[in-house]
This record gives structure tokens, C-alpha cells and sequence, in this order.
């Protein structure tokens, strides 16, 4: 205390310069408007970084209950998704892919899937009724389920992807290197990447998407990731194996996609060969 | 005559002046001399620096009322009353105190170097106040300058014609 003191007398003068010079400052700032914005705009950024900081101090001891939160909200809205999808209460709607393409799909169950048969197929809820045809691609908000393989008028029968007899076009995501999807029947996770040029850039952990060559699948939708790459026919070619994103044996709902231009796309195709 | 007296009628008549005078004159639109100061330059040296630098802030204060400037005058004001030592050492030397001295009989270059520094610390501090914008530092380095001279000009003056001649 007496220390204080002592300190408050030896620099009395100084102290009441600053007293005297800081009434004087608050007197200038609260006279003129110009003054009073500018001193509260100065100080309301020290002020503000300096809560910022204190926030994000808070908000990190605070993310344990955020959590909770979040993932309760997440499974609520899941729920109100898939009360959505379901085909008594759904109708058409429209999904845009990449490209900006706006593809029309229609949400459907699945009514019967397998995955342990060479050739697989699934059974969907939709048929003819919904305008539901032959070769429309199916897919999950994962990943690609199949192509339309009969539809009658309340259900459809898809090739499933995981049947020896489908071969997809895929591209490598960020290159324009595509090849052949087709599956050997021994993984129902699995599938091969087939005819890659040895040339092309691959690494584990890329990334397989649609190519732009299929009329059936809207482009960059994801399929899988790259586990292994090896260099089949004497080093000339690669054979990819890919761990699909989608879960097969584990479908539940799926969108049956109709690709507008689809027959627009298929006369050209054609009428180059001739 | 006293002392306190003539401090007295140098606070008041240099008001009067200031208030009256000088506020009027608005030389090339802008110039209003300062000559106020004075007051806190030609006050006794052996005093209480605490009521000193009160004196001065109101001193300031009233001139701050009168001019709608919100505390820039008395923020000046207190400013050069606490640096008067300073300016005090170096016109007159270490021992100043000791001297006996009074700054009206004292040469016209110590007077004049006085003014000088006390006018230029007071005009700085005084726009920085008023213009309170660090982009705008160019208006104040020149109204400073501009008014400053002005103050030196006809505060030199009035010391001469009230400076005693020498007996």
C-alpha cells in the first residue's frame, strides 16, 4: 500500500497531466459527432477481435454438446428423407447433377436386391406407370446401383452392377482417362477398372466417376476409389480395382434417372457410323 | 503589484483578447493567432506544478466553450504545461531555477525560442484534436505552420511592446 502510494506522489505531476489530458480527449470525442464514430469505430475492432477470440476459446469447450446436437438433428432429418422417398408419397423430382444438367429422377425401393449370384439383379417399386423404361440408370445419393433391365407396370428389374455382363464406361476424376467397369464376381465391394492405358496417370486413392460417353448415368457421379492398380497384358494396360463408395448388399431406396436427352443423343451416335 | 494580481490580469486580459481579438481577425479565412498561450508561458517558474496544470485546464476549458471545440484547447493547454520544464532546460539551461530569472527581462532570442517551441507543441497537439484523422496528417502539419507563425508573429509583438525596458 504504501508502496502505491509512494509511486502516486513521485509521479503526481505525470498522473495528472494524463488525468487532465484524458478528460479533455472524452470531452472533444463526445462534442462532435466525426470524433465519436471514429473513436467507437476504432475501438469497436479492438473490442471485436477481442470477443472473437474469447469465442472461439468457448465454442471449442463447447463442441462435445454441439456434437450431440448435430448428430440428433441428422438423424431426424434422415428419417423425414426417407419418409420422403417412400414411393406411395413420392413423386418426380428434379436432382442437378454437375455440368449444370438438370436430370429428372424418380424415387424408388427397393423391393428385392442380391449380390451373391454371378449375374444379380435387383427389383424396384416403380414400373411403366411412372414412365419408367429400359436402360435408365438407377442410382443411390452414394454411388451407381444399375440400368433398367424390364419394367412392367408396377415394378422394374435392374441389372444390378455387380453382374458379369454390364460394362460401365468410368473416368478417373481429374483427368480425362476412362476405361471399362466391369466386375469379376468374387467381391460384391469390389469392381475392375478395365483397358486404362499404361500410360495414364493413377495413383491409390483416386477418385472413379461417370464418364461423359454414357447416355445412361448423368457424368461425375462417384463410384468408388482406387485400392490397387496392376499392369496386366504384358505392362501395356492396367487393371484398377475399385472399392465402390455404395454399399450393395445394403439398398434401401434408389433414383431411377431419366436422361431427357437420351434419344437425341443415341441418333447421332448412330448416324456417324454410316 | 503582486504577484497573484498580475497573474490574474493576465489571465482575464488575455482571455479578452483572444475571445474578443484575435477569434475575429480569420487572416487568409482560416488564420486565428493563438496568442493566448502566453499566459502559460510567462507564469512564474517556482510553483505547484498540480495546480498549475489545473489552472491550465480550465484555462483552456472556458477558451473551449467559447470556441465549441469540445476539450481540444485544454488538452493543448495541460500538454504544454506539463512540458514547460522541458522547453524551460533547454532555452535556459540546466539551473534555470536557480537563476532568478524572469523571461521578460531575459534576451529576445531566449524569448523568441520559447515562443517558438511552445506554440509548436500546442498547435500540434490542438489539430490533432480537431482533425483526429491520421490521413489527413498534411491539413495538419499546415494549418499548424500556418497559425503557429501567425501566433509567433503577433505574440512576439505584444511581448515587445509589454517587455520593461531595461533600467
Amino acid at each position: 500500500m504504501q508502496h502505491i502510494i509512494n509511486f502516486l506522489i513521485k509521479y503526481r505531476n505525470l498522473l495528472l497531466y494524463l488525468v487532465l489530458f484524458s478528460v479533455a480527449l472524452v470531452f472533444t470525442i463526445q462534442s462532435h459527432d466525426y470524433h465519436r464514430n471514429s473513436f467507437i469505430h476504432s475501438t469497436g475492432n479492438v473490442t471485436g477481435s477481442v470477443l472473437e477470440t474469447r469465442n472461439d476459446i468457448y465454442s471449442y469447450f463447447d463442441l462435445n454438446r454441439q456434437n450431440t446436437y448435430l448428430s440428433e438433428e441428422n438423424a431426424r432429418l434422415r428419417m423425414q428423407l426417407l419418409a420422403l422417398g417412400d414411393t406411395l408419397l413420392g413423386q418426380e423430382s428434379t436432382l442437378i447433377f454437375s455440368d449444370s444438367l438438370p436430370f429428372i429422377v424418380m424415387p424408388s425401393r427397393v423391393i428385392k436386391n442380391s449380390y451373391d449370384k454371378l449375374d444379380n439383379y435387383i427389383t424396384l417399386d416403380v414400373g411403366t406407370n411412372e414412365q419408367i423404361k429400359t436402360d435408365m440408370g438407377v442410382i443411390t445419393s452414394n454411388g451407381i446401383v444399375g440400368i433398367v433391365d424390364v419394367s412392367s407396370k408396377d415394378f422394374s428389374r435392374v441389372i444390378s452392377i455387380l453382374n458379369s455382363e454390364i460394362s460401365l464406361n468410368a473416368q478417373i476424376k481429374g483427368t480425362s482417362t476412362i476405361g471399362s467397369l466391369t466386375w469379376d464376381g468374387t467381391d460384391p465391394y469390389k469392381m475392375n477398372l478395365m483397358d486404362v492405358p499404361r500410360l495414364a496417370r493413377v495413383s491409390k486413392g483416386d477418385t472413379i466417376i461417370t464418364g461423359r460417353q454414357s447416355t445412361t448415368f448423368p457424368p461425375d457421379i462417384q463410384i468408388g476409389v482406387i485400392e490397387d492398380a496392376m499392369l496386366i497384358d504384358n505392362g501395356s494396360r492396367y487393371k484398377i480395382e475399385v472399392r465402390l463408395f455404395n454399399d450393395m448388399t445394403d439398398l434401401g431406396h434408389v433414383y431411377v434417372i431419366k436422361n431427357r436427352d437420351k434419344a437425341a443423343i443415341k441418333v447421332i451416335d448412330t448416324l456417324s457410323n454410316e | 503589484m503582486n504577484e497573484f494580481l498580475k497573474i490574474v490580469l493576465r489571465f482575464i486580459g488575455l482571455l479578452i483578447l483572444q475571445i474578443f481579438v484575435m477569434d475575429q481577425i480569420n487572416f487568409l479565412g482560416f488564420i486565428n493567432p493563438m496568442i493566448y498561450i502566453l499566459f502559460i508561458t510567462l507564469y512564474p517558474f517556482d510553483n505547484n506544478r498540480l495546480a498549475f496544470l489545473l489552472l491550465a485546464f480550465g484555462y483552456g476549458l472556458i477558451l473551449d466553450t467559447f470556441q465549441d471545440t469540445g476539450g481540444a484547447h485544454a488538452a493543448a493547454c495541460v500538454t504544454i504545461t506539463f512540458l514547460r520544464p522541458v522547453f524551460l532546460r533547454l532555452v535556459y539551461g540546466e539551473s534555470y531555477l536557480m537563476k532568478n530569472l524572469r523571461i521578460l527581462t531575459s534576451s529576445l532570442d531566449r524569448i523568441l525560442l520559447l515562443v517558438l517551441m511552445t506554440t509548436f507543441v500546442h498547435h500540434l497537439t490542438f489539430y490533432s484534436f480537431v482533425i483526429f484523422d491520421v490521413s489527413q496528417i498534411l491539413e495538419l502539419f499546415k494549418m499548424t505552420l500556418s497559425v503557429g507563425i501567425a501566433t509567433v508573429v503577433v505574440g512576439m509583438t505584444l511581448l515587445l511592446i509589454m517587455k520593461p525596458k531595461r533600467a
